[in-house]
């Protein structure tokens, strides 16, 4: 008798062929009742929505009327060069959002990492300060971007403290809000100090997960704080620094509550973003059929997101 | 399997079932639902209410969206889960025939008859139905009239009104030595200088022009009606280079207009329109630009109505029209969902507030101007101020009519051109030359749509 003989079939119902186990007919129907419900979940919430968004941007459709009228590409090609209507705006508004991309990542590096650097050196206190360095992250919403409106109208908080600190020249009579040329900066800035808690904490995460003797070696060789810093902590954190730099650039691509609350993308279109631009197509065109607009720059904004995030990816993986 | 599957999908169906389609607005044969955008109509229409109840035996319960834009996302969503109220009251000549355009609402046409029409005022009695104009418009293809009919009506006037009221505080116009009212734009400036000398803070002109429509055709339109008359006026948006913004004439209208920048309230600019007229209730200006239904959001947040003084914008001196006045038209209506249960309740809930004297009362409580007719003394029937607006009302030629819209090109957006116009003033970014080529610009834009 050989060996194979003696080997006893596995049970009928659940024996593996090339690798795959076969089940019985009752535990397939249990499993797919279990899992219908995502399923069925996904296939509304998900699937439908996409399907529904996709085929909007073919489409005219003001949200009322009963039927949608189809114009294939045409909302992409209006929003991008073919129509004297949308494609001005929607180029100032890339233009705006383009250097909200640039200063709001730059902008979080450059503040959140020294934050963090400051608050691992520091022995006490340092869950104190966490916490105090965390609330704008915690609180920020509308109540916080209309304070922050408060604080920078004319005759606001910074005006005041500028003229008490004998800065009036630096004053803005029309508020940083109201005028054209400091508009964006502020809603950056605005920006940059919602976005540095979550930035400041990964940050600080990853300085205390650095090998202790990797620093200590570093010491020992004669490397000063600057030296340690350059060349120790921030190459080991580039990574960190990686993420931080593609979420600011997805928040800045996307994101535009800040600038819905606090300005509406004014004053005079001054600080419109596509975020916002999608949004005011979709919900503030006084009835206008310009949903299928709104649809369309959405999903460029999506296509534009990715190519943003698999570029990073290669730089990082380059750069690691 | 196979009941396992349908029990899964039942009970989600189930779930879903229970918390998307309701029923409906919770109205039912002696409760009828009523949706506005307008706070200070909540109080007005829930007074009027009581004295329906008493009458009909059902009870009326009014709740407000706001604003106006969170109003329309309702609206569409309570379409799309069938939760429409009764009741909407709507942006009449607007909102209502897209409503009704898109099935939201029904057609009154056959519900109002002649006696109901009569009790409006003769100029707003065809506020609400679909006209030939309308009609033509629908046809187009970027309209957002799509679905309507020549003769249906989607709405009955609830209130009246107009734009281009100008403010002031009456205290500070006095100490200032002014006495009278402006009557030329000209007057209008002096009278900002005069007071910007005697209060340099707190002086200026609020207008919400985050909403920058507002300025555009609050302040400027007015102003330029007068100066050039209705044909030169319709042809700013025309495409014809001699005559439109882009030409000498428009220059001359923006110049004229731009006289106002020196005396804008610092960061008039970045308010919306709620938050200018509270700068004006607070004492942060001396002048705000509105129309006849800020007076009521004024008093709202205590301002004395009798420490205002109000007046039409004023053309300049030696303009077409000596004796500009402003036209009303009707601002909000009310229309009935086609959903609801109870369409006879809602119809006598519209035809009871068609009456003189709820109107009026309704009217007094919210202070807004009803679309009936008052007599020859209003100011007993709803007050001095709003008698007073309501006197100043005109017809005809001589008449700025906002609710007009017959020169503009289809798909034209105010916000979109009035941003243009905020590059001149008050932001001065831009010279009246500049802007008047933006403007014909983006207006010939609409015009290609076509």
């Amino acid at each position: 008798m050989s060996a194979a003989t003696t080997v006893q079939r596995p049970p009928r119902e659940r024996r593996a062929t090339r690798g795959r186990t076969r089940y019985h007919r009752s535990e397939v129907a249990w499993g797919a009742a279990f899992v219908a419900p995502a399923i069925v979940l996904f296939a509304v919430m998900g699937v439908y929505t996409i399907g529904y968004g996709v085929s909007l941007s073919f489409a005219t459709w003001n949200g009322f009327t009963p039927n949608w009228t189809w114009v294939g590409l045409h909302n992409y090609a209006d929003l991008l060069w073919a129509s004297p209507t949308y494609a001005p705006v929607v180029h100032q508004a890339a233009l705006n959002t383009l250097w909200v991309m640039i200063a709001v990542p730059i902008l979080t590096v450059l503040v959140s990492f020294p934050l963090a650097l400051l608050l691992n050196s520091v022995g006490r206190m340092r869950t104190v300060l966490r916490s105090v360095y965390f609330l704008p992250y915690v609180t920020a919403g509308i109540a916080v971007y209309f304070a922050w409106q408060y604080i920078l109208e004319p005759d606001g908080a910074i005006n005041l403290l500028l003229r008490s600190l004998g800065l009036g020249s630096l004053q803005q009579p029309q508020g940083f809000l109201g005028n054209p040329s400091t508009a964006l900066p502020t809603l950056i800035v605005v920006t940059v100090w919602s976005s540095v808690p979550v930035s400041m904490l990964l940050y600080l995460a990853g300085l205390q997960s650095v090998d202790s003797t990797l620093i200590e070696a570093a010491q020992i060789d004669g490397a000063g704080w600057w030296r340690i810093t350059r060349n120790v902590l921030w190459p080991l954190l580039k990574p960190i620094t990686g993420i931080i730099v593609l979420l600011n650039l997805r928040d800045s691509l996307q994101g535009f509550q800040t600038f819905l609350i606090m300005t509406n993308g004014g004053p005079g279109n001054h600080t419109n973003v596509l975020g916002l631009e999608a949004y005011r197509l979709a919900f503030l065109s006084q009835l206008s059929p310009t949903l299928g607009l709104s649809s369309a720059l959405g999903w460029l904004l999506f296509i534009a997101a990715v190519i943003l995030a698999v570029i990073t990816q290669r730089a990082m993986r380059r750069a690691t | 399997m196979a009941v396992l599957l349908a029990l899964a999908l039942g009970s989600l169906v189930t779930g879903a079932a229970g918390c998307g389609s309701g029923s409906g607005s919770g109205s039912s044969d002696k409760t009828l639902v009523m949706w506005t955008f307008k706070q200070s109509h909540v109080k007005a229409l829930e007074e009027a209410g009581k004295g329906f109840t008493k009458q009909t035996g059902i009870t009326v319960k009014v709740q407000a969206y706001t604003p106006d834009d969170a109003y329309l996302t309702k609206v569409q969503a309570a379409a799309k889960t069938g939760d429409l109220p009764d009741v909407l009251e709507v942006h009449t000549n607007g909102d209502d025939l897209t409503f009704g355009g898109a099935g939201l609402v029904s057609d009154l046409s056959k519900d109002v008859d002649s006696g109901w029409l009569n009790s409006y005022l003769q100029q707003v009695r065809v506020d609400g139905t679909v006209t030939d104009q309308y009609y033509q418009s629908s046809l187009k293809p970027d309209s957002t009239l799509k679905g309507i009919k020549l003769g249906q009506r989607f709405s009955v006037p609830l209130t009246i009104g107009t734009f281009g009221i100008v403010y002031a505080n009456k205290q500070r116009l006095t100490a200032a030595g002014v006495t009278t009212a402006p009557t030329t734009w000209e007057d209008f400036i002096a009278d900002l200088a005069k007071v910007k000398a005697k209060e340099p803070n707190d002086s200026g002109v609020s207008l919400g022009l985050k909403a920058p429509s507002t300025g555009l055709e609050w302040l400027m339109q007015p102003m330029a009606y007068g100066m050039l008359g209705a044909d030169r006026f319709h042809a700013l948006w025309g495409r014809d280079n001699t005559t439109n913004f882009s030409s000498p004439t428009g220059t001359q209208v923006l110049d004229t207009y731009g006289k106002v920048t020196p005396y804008w309230m610092p960061g008039t600019q970045t308010l919306d329109i709620d938050a200018a007229d509270l700068a004006f209730a607070q004492g942060k200006s001396t002048f705000d630009i509105g129309g006849t239904f800020t007076l009521a959001f004024l008093a709202q947040n205590g301002f004395d109505p009798a420490n205002v003084v109000t007046f039409p914008v004023p053309a300049p001196a030696g303009g077409a029209i000596n004796d500009l006045s402003l036209a009303p038209f009707t601002l909000t209506g009310m229309s009935v969902s086609s959903t609801t249960k109870n369409r006879s309740g809602a119809i006598q809930w519209l035809k009871y507030l068609a009456k003189p004297d709820v109107s009026a009362t309704f009217a007094k409580e919210a202070l807004d101007i009803p679309p009936t007719n008052l007599g020859s003394d209003p100011d007993s029937a709803v007050g001095p101020v709003l008698g007073a607006m309501i006197k100043s009302f005109g017809s005809g030629p001589s008449a700025y009519n906002p609710g007009d819209t017959t020169y503009k090109p289809d798909g034209y957006n105010s916000g979109d051109v009035g941003a243009v116009l905020m590059n001149f003033t008050p932001l001065k970014t831009k010279t009246s030359a500049q802007t008047g080529a933006g403007l014909t610009k983006l207006i010939d834009s609409y015009w290609a749509k076509k």
